[in-house]
């Protein structure tokens, strides 16, 4: 998993480490507080000290608390009744005296900004609390070493945005931190020092500004915005935010005559294709509630046509009923008032397996469906259950997710990426004429989201009818030419990215921010160097 | 063992009036709603095999006995049973395995929801019928997979928080105090009352 890594971290540092998946990422952070070797069977080579301690030769609990890992998948770190005792189960490890105990759970809690969950039950949390619950009952540990593995893997924007101040404020404070990401734009600010892994190796390690002048798609990572944007201007430094970007811009002295930025990125046409059916999806005023949840209304008269062959992509933060509305295309939720058409049917009288003919649907988590021995089989027992096999097209389908090495292996056996590829063909297995997604790139990396971004475009080009939810905006940006963004259940905002991400409202009410790639391109500072395109 | 419908009554109104004491009321009327499919079951079971009497009577019995455990459950958090048990000498590992378990039947049930969602949106019938029976393993394969790896993240977790720590303090004091010992003095002149007027009322036939 790791070859031949020399990596030493010093106190007071921000360690970014970045690199696609299965670059070792997860194996570095377990080599850390000894879960490695400890806890897995392998082959370890070299020495790995935390604090000064050889990790071979102390156990897991005599290093827990030099360097304290959080975790990626964030409901099953937390394994208390009550947010208080999650607090309190790490410090008990430590034999602390009752005391000290109730001081440190209070204060870990104050800078995580969770003091008001404490008597709450964790798994009734957002990934986002759940996530700054599980930093605080590390930090209450006082580690001199603080490791995040992919914490922000399943968190929306505005949990992100709040769980990297928490971090920005540990640091502060004068805790090392050592954070991995495959999303370079997450967490490059506050880094002092950027470490690329590629296939286990270390491949670059240096200041952030330094690193980003390398060449790093080649190791797979998402380049971002403003580090694109500086090469495309020739920028003399790499910035890291976007108000550093437009003030190096300002700084320039010579003028240049380039093409308008405004119409260079990668936007896909959109191409539409006369579907002889009409309006595959039409919701009039639907209105659903859960039967027993808190809240009354989790979709809040919905009104929406999608027409043959768009790409729409509903966006908002986790919680905003993106998914509850994807159930709705393939009748797994009724609407409560209202009414969906899916191809001129009526959710509320047909069938899910009838519908589930008309509507692929690609869920968040592969392992939710994946039940075969072989991918064949997996992938064929969609289309055999909806009577609709079809070798030619599957064949096809093999073909274009290059999935032909892997038919005959056991699908729990591959990678992450890899079994989404599997549920994407499983998807289409029935030859759907609407496609459904839901977070399609959650956890995934630069080379996942480039092939899907093609996928996209080519099913786009036979007229595939596709509605993904996202909070992923980058991406939402460059595969769907239309937008509905979602806030407690209202429509707030549906238009082009760029109609919805101007209207500031809107996107206060959804909780999300611009894309990097919409700020400098709209910013009004770039007109002004700009005059020729006023 | 009770049969007697005067006592088992009397036994099922005193845990009652304790649920009602606790304000539970409400949650407790939730339990015996999922409680009604069993105790139809009993009836038309006993009723067929033995008579009516055995019938009631083995109605109130299950009521009597869930309540009781209703009562234990909804007042006692899961640590401070597993605490409390460590105070008095059971192994810890021994006692985290009882509190862990009841933390994740609620993530379990919303992976196993997700996962009937992922399935039968790709055609697979799934409903509560004979006919979907030979699917289940659709259902149960990935939700034991899932299982399984949440288990070793779990494992994972717990070790990254010092759970293999030979010493361990508790932050809160388990002491019998004169509630604890008011409670089982209660508990036990109850069973003996109860004990007392099931004889008084066999005698007396």
């Amino acid at each position: 998993m790791l070859a031949g890594v020399d990596l030493r971290v010093k106190a007071g540092e921000f360690v970014l480490v970045a690199g696609a998946s299965g670059s070792g990422k997860s194996t570095l952070c377990r080599l850390c507080n000894g879960l490695i070797p400890h806890f897995y069977n392998g082959v370890l080579e070299g020495t790995v000290r935390v604090a000064g301690l050889d990790t071979r030769d102390h156990p897991v609990h005599e290093l827990f608390a030099q360097a304290a890992l959080v975790f990626q998948n964030s409901e099953a770190q937390l394994f208390n009744s009550t947010v208080e005792r999650e607090l309190v189960f790490g410090l008990e490890s430590l034999a602390l005296p009752r005391q000290e105990i109730q001081a440190r759970v209070g204060w870990a809690a104050e800078v995580c900004g969770i003091a008001h969950l404490l008597d709450r039950a964790p798994h009734t949390l957002s990934g986002g609390e759940q996530q700054r619950v599980a930093i605080a009952a590390m930090l209450a540990l006082r580690p001199p070493l603080l490791v995040l593995d992919e914490p922000f893997a399943n968190l929306d924007p505005e949990a992100t945005a709040r769980v990297r101040a928490v971090l920005r404020a540990i640091h502060r404070a004068g805790t090392t931190i050592v954070l991995t990401e495959h999303r370079l734009h997450e967490g490059i600010e506050e880094a002092t020092r950027l470490v690329v892994l590629d296939q286990g190796r270390l491949a670059l390690d240096g200041e952030p500004r330094r690193v980003l002048r390398e060449d790093l798609t080649r190791y797979h990572l998402n380049v971002p915005a403003v580090v694109r944007f500086a090469r495309t201007w020739h920028l003399p430094e790499v910035p890291l935010t976007v108000d550093e970007a437009l003030a190096l811009l300002e700084q320039e002295s010579t003028t240049r005559i380039l093409t308008d930025y405004s119409d260079s990125p990668t936007r896909n046409p959109c191409i539409r294709v006369e579907n002889p059916r009409g309006v595959p999806l039409q919701l009039r005023s639907v209105w659903f509630a859960f039967e027993n949840a808190g809240r009354p209304w989790a979709l809040r008269d919905v009104s929406l046509a999608v027409q043959a062959g768009e790409q729409v992509a509903l966006v908002g933060h986790n919680g905003s009923g993106k998914t509850t509305l994807l159930k709705h295309f393939n009748g797994l939720l009724k609407p409560g008032r209202g009414s969906v058409l899916v191809l001129g049917q009526d959710t509320r009288t047909a069938k899910v397996a009838d519908l589930a003919r008309q509507v692929g649907f690609v869920f968040q988590n592969p392992g939710d469906q994946i039940f075969k021995l072989t991918v064949r089989e997996e992938i064929e027992v969609s289309a055999r259950a909806l009577g609709r096999f079809d070798a030619t097209w599957l064949e096809s389908l093999y073909e274009s997710f290059a999935l032909h090495p892997l038919l005959e292996r056991s699908p729990y056996r591959l990678s992450e990426g890899e079994k989404k590829r599997v549920a994407f063909a499983a998807a289409l297995a029935a030859r759907p004429t609407i496609l459904v997604l839901d977070e399609p790139t959650t956890g995934q990396d630069a080379a996942f989201r480039e092939a899907l971004i093609k996928l996209l475009d080519e099913l786009g080009a036979r007229g595939m009818t596709v509605v993904l939810a996202t909070h992923d905006l980058e991406f939402a940006e460059q595969v769907a030419p239309r937008w509905i963004a979602l806030a407690n259940g209202a429509v707030v905002a549906d238009g082009p990215p760029d109609a919805v991400m101007a209207d500031t409202e809107a996107m206060a009410r959804a909780a999300l921010r611009p894309t990097a790639d919409f700020r400098l391109r709209h910013s009004s500072r770039l007109a002004a160097r700009l005059p020729d395109h006023a | 063992m009770t049969a007697d419908l005067t006592t088992l009554g009397a036994e099922c109104g005193l845990a009652l009036l304790a649920v009602i004491g606790a304000g539970l009321l409400r949650a407790w009327w939730r339990m015996v709603r999922l409680l009604v499919p069993m105790f139809v079951f009993l009836v038309l079971f006993t009723v067929l095999a033995l008579d009516m009497a055995t019938a009631v009577g083995g109605v109130v019995r299950l009521l009597a006995i869930s309540t009781a455990f209703f009562l234990f459950f909804q007042t006692t958090a899961p640590e401070d049973l597993g605490n409390a048990l460590v105070a008095s000498g059971v192994p810890y590992a021994f006692t985290f395995i009882l509190t862990s378990a009841m933390q994740f039947v609620p993530v379990i049930a919303r992976r196993a929801r997700e996962i009937l969602d992922a399935q039968r949106a790709r055609g697979i019938r799934l409903e509560r019928d004979a006919a979907s029976l030979r699917n289940y393993p659709a259902l149960l394969a990935p939700l034991l997979i899932q299982s399984f790896t949440l288990a070793d993240q779990l494992a994972e977790a717990m070790e990254a928080r010092g759970f293999g720590s030979p010493r361990r303090t508790f932050a809160r004091e388990y002491r019998w105090r004169t509630w604890d010992y008011a409670a089982v003095i209660v508990g036990v002149a109850a069973a003996v009352g109860f004990w007392l007027l099931q004889r008084l009322i066999a005698n007396s036939r």
